[in-house]
Order: structure tokens, then C-alpha cells, then sequence
């Protein structure tokens, strides 16, 4: 009967022509997207380098150079933390009391029991706290935002219990050119902060576990539904995230070589800053680890180009409450251009 | 032979309802199980007790004997049970291999072996027939592609009991026949699988026995062999089935009242043109992705669209749902507890809610007075048989058919020219849906254009005065009057026949 086979055609043509148009269109949602997050985070990238070799003085000089790279390294390190805690659709507040509580006892122990132990101890100490937030958020069921600015308050009271309001010295030399040191000119900070980034990068690009924080997400439903255990996966993000900020923690001890209660204070911020500006989206989902490490730089070029011009310090708080809007604002732009390309193919 | 799986006595229950009053059921190697039974029968969730995503209050599951019980989906899979879940499932960030292995990776030391899910996804696609990149995101698939994605999902588990939740609601003819073989394949390989549809032909087609579930009871358990058609409908029903009958054509004089010239909807390949003149129920039916959604959605202002609508022969411009309310059109969403209903409000205020105020004197629009609402909804309860015991009952503690009744007179109060209704009675219970039928006709015949979208053929086929039936975006038939049955919707929905019916 040709007139069935007639029919037949026309029909296997018309769901291949909604094929070749689902395709085509997810296609220019996903290069819409893209562009919106690499212009996101280039664009700045690129005016700020720029501006800051061309107006700032000493910007590109070698200990600043070295500065900058340290202090990117450190932000970078907490921000891949604050990457996997977002891309679940979490958030965690409490990193800049728990790098700073890690940071202390790491300066106490390295007094104590040598500077191999203090960094162990501090890693520890951040791990530890993730844990808390982690088991707070799900076993207590207290929504992220809600369980970390309670902990970042906790925190920063056992900090400052811990020094009694005093800095600790750091005697270690040893430890304290961790630092300082550099593997073929490269700050070494800055090099443990491009491999823990890789091995994040492998960890949720092509690991089991990364499939499962993109799930967790993504489409927390589907998670639950294919047997993933969600809880167990936004634990052991907040984990991460705590652990990140342990390894900052050290780092930064080593760093300053004088800590206080009061540092990193106001981490939160930045690291939620680089997060966005690079790329990861407060939807969940969608980790770019590679972008946070870009933003951090960025976000550490800033701030040295602003020291440097003797901008008051007020006027940074200024500066990075806008780059956050900024970021926030791509995101939400994002999200908008990318509904408007897929609306209703997905009801 | 021992049962594959037991499942005793299970009852579970939900604020206020009882949703499984004790189901017994079991499956042997080899069987085929329809399951079948009205929306909120307790389909859903005898499934989802199985598949470990609630647990019952009392009974027990037993797999090849030994009695089971699941606190998670990862639990109820490791004991052979896959399901094929009704709702979309899927991550659209991942690609189609990593979706199809979720939850079951093919790993070494925790990394994902890339080149093996490739390979074994792609075996599994093209058993089903599915010529599909594997590394596609999911985001890019079309509604029946990503059905069968999940499909491949469940068949890529190891299991014993497959578990199926109308898979073919967003199938077309060709994939449906070949779903069908893979089904008779598992089964012949010792296998069991429970198959739940709304299609009863589908049902008749495949399945050994069919057990029908009516108010969270399971109320008959035979071979398909000793029943027909008629007989599984009584029993889902409880009685005989009730017909509506339609009270004559309308006449072709009317108004246009709705008018839609060239309008583009994202997501939908052609154009759309529409004319409903007042006192027509015009229908458009498709298989779930079809488009048809997605058209009502645009009317309502609810998608970005471009293209020209005139209602009442004024060009208007949605862009929101306030606007469209204020130009007269109005909308009841598929989500009726999502997107419809105010659960924690009253009847009366979830009646008065979208009132067409501008009739009123200013003070009376600021402050509405008591007396004059509940006076109006006594009036609404009457005329729309609505059963509640007084307009202060708060709306989320009714049944869905009471629900929709109390949205149907929030449409009326609106004052709309033109009503568009999504899936009207879906989770209305059967004796209220010929009372729904009769209200949208009554508000037919208050001049009203009503547009139906359904994925219920017989439905379309009681109310509808003309029918469109869209297929992967497009339309592919025009039905009018006397062609307006549930087969001719059917056989263009799943794509059988893509000539276009006379235009009038």
C-alpha cells in the first residue's frame, strides 16, 4: 500500500526534523552560555591585566608578581571547595572562620610538633569542620545557607577562644618557606594549587563521584530515583569544602607567618565571588573548576592592583561586593538566555 | 516455579489518604503484568514502594522468597527490580551515556570507563532502535527521545522484575511496536515485567494477565485472555462506564472570539494559526512533547511567542499571564496543585482570587466585603455542583474533581473570552470527570472559546466541536465533527497517519 508507506516516510521525517531541531537549538543554548561564561570571566580578566600593567605601579614587578600568585593560589584552593558545595546547590559560609581556626592550630601545632604534623593537623581541622556542616545540613536537615552562617559564627568564636585574642608566631622557618619557595619560578603555593585543581577537574569531570554531584545538581530527583545517595554526596561536599579550607589555612599560615583570630575574614565572599565568576551556576549542576581558578586570579589581580594605588581598604569592600553582583548578574543572565533558547521543550 | 516477586498486604498511606489499602500481588519468571486502573488508583504508588522510593506502612515485598525491604532506590535495584519511572528522570547536564549509567557507573578505582558506557549505551540504543550520539547532552534530546533514553537506563541494570510506568505516553507508533518486542524478549528470557498504560489495547497486546488497582484495592486479577475491553473498564470504574453526551453541534455563526495568525512558539516547528469562535470547544491532542503544551502556554503569555493574536477582534500582546488575564484569556495548568490551586486558602478565596473586579465600586474592589463572596461563591457552588460543606473548607483537602470544579468557577468569575485547560480532568476521579464535561460545555455555552489540551483521546473525542492533533511539533491532522473519535486522534497522535484531514 503505498499510501501507508507514504504516510510512514513523512512521519519518521517529521521526528527526525524535531530532532535536527531539539539538537540545533540546545546547540546555540549551549554556545549562548558559554560565551556568557567565558566573556564572564575573560573580559574582566583581560581589562584588568592590562590595566594593571599599564597603570599600576610595580603591578608586573616580581614580588608582586609572586604576591598575587600566592594569594590567587590560596583563594583558588578554598574556591574549588565552595565549586563542588554550589554545584549541589549548596553554599558554605563558614570557610573563612574554618580556614582561619585551621590556620591558628596549624600555627600552634607547628610550634609544638614540627611543621609535617601542624600542616596535617590543620588539613584535619578544616576536614573535620566540613563534616560538621556537612552532617548539620543533612542529618539535622538545616538548609546550607542557613548551617554554615551559623558555623561561620561558631567557628570564629572557637578561633578566638583558641588564641585568646593573641597572634601566634610561627618559629619554623622551614615551615614558613612553604610559601615563599618556588619550583622553577613558580611559587610553590601556586603549584599545589594547579594540581589539587586538576585533580578536582578529574574528580567531577570523570570520576563516579563527579557524575554524582553533577546528578545531585542537576536534578536532585533523578539522583534519588537511579539510587544515588544524595545526602551522602552533599556531605561529602561540605567535607571538600572544609578540607579546602584547611589546606588554605596552612598555606596561609605559612604565608604570613603570624596569625591571628581575625584573619580571613570575609573569605566567604570572595571565594562565592570566584565561584560564580567563573562560571559554576548558583542553579547547581554545573562545576567549572577551571573557572574558578581563572576568576581567582582575577579576583587577586584586583586586589594587589588596588593595594598598590593605596586605595583605602574601604573601598575594596566596595569593589568586591560589586564584582559579586557582577558575577551574580551574568548567572542570572545566563540562566534567563538559556530558558529563553529550550522554554517549553522541557515541560 | 517460585514468585520472582511477592509483594503482601501492602498498604501505605498519606496525610488524610489511604493510597494502598492492602495489594497483594505476585509475578512468576516469564510474566507479563498489566497493571492498570483510573489516575489515582495507587498505580503510582505501588511503584514507587517497589522501586524503594517509599516505604509502606505495613506489608512486606518479598524477591524469590525472601522478604525485602528498601530504604532507597539503590537498595530495591540491588535486589533485581529496574523501573522505568513515569515522570522525566533524567540529568540534562550529563550526556545520554553517563544518564543511562547513573547510579550503576562502569568504573575502575571510581574513574568512569568512558569508552565502555559509550560502547555499551550505544548496544542498548540500538537495540531500541534509537540511532543517538551517546555523548549527546541530554538537554538536546526531543521529550520521546529522552523516554527512551530512560528506558535504556532501566534496561542497561541487571534485574529479574522490570517495572514499567506508561513508557509509551511520549512514544510514537514505530517506537511503541518496538518497545512492545523488547518486552515479549525480556519476558521469553524468564523475566517479569509489570506494564502500566492507559492504552488498554496496548495491554491486551502484550500482557499475560492484568490486575486492576480502583481506589488503592486491587479489584481483579485475571489472564488478559478472559477479559475484554469493556469488562477491564468496569472494573476500573466500579460500574458501567458513563457516556457524555454532547447536546448537538454548535452552530458555525458565532463570533470568532479567539484568533491566532503566524504565531511561533519556541520548540514548535510551524506557525500557528488558530480561530475559535464563542460557545466551540476546539481540542488538541498529541502525545506528551507533541507541542501542544507548549501552544496554550504561549496563548497564556506564559512562553515567550511572536505572532499575532486577536481576541475578541482586539490584537493583544501577551507577554505575561496578567496580561492575558486582563485581555480575557485565562488558563487552568496540567499542575492543578502546583500551579492551580492556593492550597492553604479557602474555596471562596480561591474562587474569588482572579474576579473580575472592575465592575465593582472602587471600595469594594480594596476591601472586598464577606457577605457579597461567600453570596457569590453559594451562587458558583450551586451552579457548579461543587461539594463542599460550606465556602470556608480549605481547598487542599478536597478531592481533584472538586478541585478543578472550584478553578472551572474561578475561569467563570474571571469574566474570560477565551478558556484554554490543560488536561482537565487528570486526577479527577471518574464520577466527577462527565461533571467537568458538562461544565466546560455550560461554559461553552455562555460564549466562551474553550481550548482543550489532552492526552486523553476519549475525552477530546466526548467535548471537542474540532480537534488538532499535533505530532513532533507539528500538525499533522484537523479533525472536525463527525471525525472527532478517539481513533482517528489516536492513530495521528502516534504518527500513523500524517495526511491532513479536509479543511473545512
Amino acid at each position: 500500500m503505498s499510501d501507508t508507506t507514504l504516510a510512514a516516510t513523512s512521519t519518521a521525517d517529521l521526528v527526525a526534523d524535531e530532532r535536527a531541531r531539539s539538537a540545533e537549538l540546545a546547540r546555540r543554548a549551549d554556545s549562548r552560555r558559554n560565551l556568557l561564561q567565558n566573556a564572564g570571566v575573560m573580559v574582566p580578566f583581560v581589562l584588568v591585566l592590562v590595566a594593571g600593567i599599564a597603570a599600576v605601579p610595580n603591578f608586573a614587578s616580581g614580588s608582586n608578581v609572586t604576591n598575587m600568585l600566592v594569594n590567587a593560589a590560596i583563594l583558588a584552593i578554598v574556591g574549588y571547595g565552595m565549586t563542588l558545595v554550589i554545584a549541589v546547590r549548596g553554599i558554605d559560609l563558614s570557610v573563612g572562620s574554618a580556614q582561619a581556626l585551621a590556620a591558628c592550630i596549624a600555627a600552634s601545632v607547628v610550634n609544638s610538633a614540627g611543621p609535617l604534623v601542624g600542616a596535617v593537623v590543620g588539613i584535619g581541622v578544616g576536614a573535620g569542620l566540613g563534616l560538621l556542616n556537612g552532617v548539620i545540613a543533612t542529618r539535622l536537615r538545616v538548609p546550607g545557607f542557613i548551617a554554615t552562617l551559623s558555623t561561620m559564627s561558631v567557628f570564629r568564636g572557637f578561633v578566638l577562644l583558641f588564641t585568646g585574642g593573641a597572634p601566634i608566631m610561627i618559629a619554623s622557618g622551614g615551615f614558613k618557606s612553604v610559601a615563599t619557595a618556588s619550583v622553577l619560578g613558580i611559587p610553590l603555593p601556586f603549584v599545589i594549587a594547579v594540581v589539587i585543581g586538576v585533580g578536582a577537574w578529574f574528580a567531577l569531570d570523570r570520576m563516579r563521584f563527579g557524575k554524582h554531584v553533577v546528578a545531585v545538581g542537576g536534578s536532585p530527583e533523578a539522583a534519588v530515583d537511579t539510587g544515588i545517595s544524595v545526602s551522602r554526596v552533599i556531605l561529602l561536599s561540605y567535607l571538600a569544602s572544609g578540607a579546602a579550607a584547611g589546606v588554605g589555612g596552612v598555606l596561609l599560615a605559612s604565608q604570613l607567618g603570624v596569625v591571628n583570630g581575625s584573619v580571613a575574614s570575609g573569605l566567604e565572599l570572595q571565594a562565592i565571588a570566584i565561584v560564580v565568576l567563573g562560571g559554576t551556576s548558583m542553579a547547581g549542576g554545573r562545576p567549572r573548576i577551571v573557572g574558578t581558578f581563572v576568576a581567582a586570579l582575577l579576583l587577586s589581580m584586583i586586589n594587589s592592583g588596588l593595594n598598590l594605588l593605596n586605595v583605602p581598604s574601604f573601598y575594596q569592600y566596595v569593589a568586591l561586593g560589586a564584582l559579586l553582583v557582577f558575577a551574580l548578574s551574568i548567572d542570572g543572565a545566563q540562566r534567563a538566555a538559556v530558558r529563553r533558547m529550550l522554554e517549553g521543550r522541557l515541560s | 516455579m517460585p514468585a520472582l516477586l511477592q509483594v503482601v498486604d501492602v498498604v501505605q498511606e498519606y496525610p488524610g489518604v489511604r493510597a494502598l489499602k492492602g495489594v497483594s500481588l505476585e509475578l512468576a519468571p516469564g510474566q507479563v503484568l498489566g497493571l492498570v486502573g483510573e489516575n489515582g488508583a495507587g498505580k503510582s504508588t505501588l511503584i514507587r514502594v517497589l522501586g524503594g522510593i517509599e516505604q509502606p506502612v505495613s506489608g512486606s515485598v518479598l524477591v524469590g522468597g525472601t522478604e525485602r525491604t528498601f530504604r532507597s532506590s539503590a537498595e530495591s535495584q540491588a535486589a533485581g527490580i529496574s523501573v522505568v519511572s513515569q515522570e522525566f528522570r533524567l540529568v540534562p547536564q550529563l550526556s545520554v551515556a553517563d544518564n543511562v549509567f547513573l547510579g550503576h557507573e562502569l568504573t575502575g578505582a571510581g574513574v568512569v570507563d568512558r569508552g565502555r558506557t559509550r560502547r555499551r549505551t550505544a548496544e542498548l540504543l540500538d537495540q531500541l532502535g534509537l540511532d543517538l550520539d551517546p555523548d549527546r547532552p541530554v538537554s538536546s534530546l526531543t521529550v520521546g527521545d529522552r523516554q527512551m533514553v530512560e528506558i535504556a537506563r532501566a534496561l542497561s541494570r541487571e534485574f529479574d522484575v522490570l517495572i514499567m510506568d506508561e513508557p509509551t505516553a511520549a512514544l510514537n507508533g514505530a517506537e511503541t511496536l518496538r518497545l512492545h518486542e523488547i518486552v515479549r524478549r525480556i519476558a521469553a528470557q524468564g523475566k517479569a515485567v509489570v506494564y502500566v498504560s492507559h492504552h488498554l489495547d496496548e495491554i491486551f497486546d502484550i500482557c499475560g494477565d492484568v490486575a486492576v488497582l480502583r481506589d488503592g484495592a486491587l479489584v481483579a486479577h485475571a489472564p488478559t485472555a478472559e477479559l475484554d475491553e469493556a469488562r477491564l473498564v468496569e472494573h476500573m470504574l466500579g460500574r458501567k462506564p458513563q457516556t457524555f453526551e454532547r447536546a448537538g453541534s454548535t452552530s458555525d455563526e458565532g463570533a470568532a472570539r479567539l484568533e491566532v495568525v503566524g504565531l511561533r512558539v519556541p520548540g514548535v516547528a510551524e506557525p500557528f494559526d488558530l480561530t475559535v469562535r464563542g460557545g466551540e470547544i476546539v481540542g488538541l491532542a498529541g502525545l506528551v512533547g507533541s507541542g501542544r503544551t507548549e501552544l496554550t502556554r504561549a496563548l497564556f503569555g506564559d512562553l515567550t511567542s511572536a505572532g499575532e493574536i486577536r481576541v475578541d477582534g482586539k490584537p493583544v500582546r501577551l507577554t505575561n499571564p496578567r496580561e492575558a488575564v486582563r485581555s480575557g484569556v485565562f488558563m487552568l495548568s496540567e499542575d492543578r496543585k502546583g500551579e492551580g490551586i492556593l492550597p492553604h486558602l479557602d474555596v471562596t478565596e480561591n474562587a474569588m482570587v482572579s474576579r473580575d473586579r472592575s465592575s465593582l465600586p472602587l471600595l469594594r474592589r480594596l476591601f472586598p466585603v464577606p457577605a457579597d463572596e461567600s453570596a457569590q461563591f453559594s451562587r458558583l457552588r450551586a451552579d457548579m455542583r461543587i461539594r463542599v460543606p460550606h465556602g470556608r473548607q480549605l481547598i487542599g483537602n478536597l478531592s481533584g474533581g472538586n478541585q478543578q470544579k472550584v478553578l472551572l468557577g474561578r475561569a467563570l468569575l474571571s469574566g474570560c473570552a477565551v478558556l484554554l485547560l490543560n488536561e482537565p480532568t487528570r486526577g479527577v476521579d471518574v464520577g466527577a470527570k462527565v461533571d467537568i464535561y458538562q461544565l466546560i460545555k455550560q461554559l461553552a455555552d455562555a460564549g466562551v472559546a474553550v481550548v482543550v489540551s489532552s492526552s486523553d483521546a476519549p475525552e477530546l473525542a466526548a467535548i471537542a466541536d474540532r480537534c488538532a492533533v499535533y505530532f513532533a511539533g507539528r500538525r499533522v491532522a484537523e479533525l472536525h465533527g463527525r471525525d472527532v473519535t478517539e481513533d482517528n486522534i489516536v492513530g495521528a497522535s502516534v504518527g500513523q497517519t500524517a495526511q491532513e484531514a479536509t479543511h473545512v
